[in-house]
């Protein structure tokens, strides 16, 4: 096995990076070795963590139903992101109620506190999220950035 | 800020054979957009300067406006596919 292969399936055991992301750098390891492969380099050349580090661009949200339904969407993260910076922007009046409203269903989110910086933090660690539920009738739902 | 969306393409199709598909050019909205764009912004100006004098907390009109059409410009990219036992509706905005 080749070094380059060998760093990214421990970048993947370590959680450092998702399945998706080792398969992408995976297919780009093979392309590149199969277009130089008489040089005898190494794949990836100088330090891949730029590569790993890639903010996501899409959150996409997939539901498989067992009796055929699916929901396939796709959002762009920089429209999350401008979401997630209008939200700051509520006024504090509006804000006071959708706040109690949120805590009456459960959900106690205060919107406002939430900084310019804490969204920006909030988008680079997206590219680390991912939500899969299997119920018990089969039904499949699958939330994930890339 | 990124150009604003300017095609929606928009596909149905059921079980007896029937597939429509739209290409909506919203792109021939833009000029009307960019005309109520700065309409909207000369407003939410002033009135962010009358609610700043009077001492509001909240005076960030101009902001939600510009952020707004930030959103906007943000949508491009967006795709949603919805398949069922009998139809199928796809939309996406390109």
């Amino acid at each position: 096995m080749s070094d380059d292969r060998t760093r990214i399936l421990s970048l993947l055991a370590a959680g450092k990076i998702s399945a998706d992301e080792a398969e992408r750098l995976l297919d780009a390891l093979e392309t590149q070795k199969s277009a130089g492969a008489a040089s005898g380099a190494s794949a990836i050349k100088g330090d891949p963590e730029p590569l790993i580090t890639a903010l996501p661009k899409y959150l996409y949200v997939k539901v498989a139903a067992v009796n055929g339904d699916n929901v396939d969407v796709k959002i762009p993260i920089a429209l999350v992101r401008s979401g997630l910076k209008l939200t700051s922007l509520i006024p504090p009046q509006a804000m006071d109620q959708i706040s109690a409203s949120m805590a009456q269903h459960g959900m106690s989110v205060d919107f406002t506190n939430l900084k310019p910086a804490d969204i920006d933090e909030l988008i680079t660690n997206l590219r680390e999220m991912e939500v899969n539920v299997d119920s018990q009738n089969g039904d499949k739902v699958r939330v994930f950035c890339a | 800020m990124s150009l604003p969306p300017a095609i929606v393409n928009l596909s149905v199709a059921t079980q007896t054979g029937r597939h429509v598909r739209l290409w909506l050019p919203i792109f021939l909205l833009w000029p009307l957009v960019l005309i109520l764009g700065l309409i909207g912004l000369a407003f939410a100006v002033v009135a962010d300067a009358v609610l700043a004098l009077l001492g509001r907390r909240f005076h960030h009109c101009t902001l939600v406006l510009i952020r707004a059409l930030a959103a906007l410009g943000a949508a491009r990219g967006t795709a949603i596919n919805v398949s069922t036992q009998t139809s199928a509706v796809a939309v996406t905005v390109e």
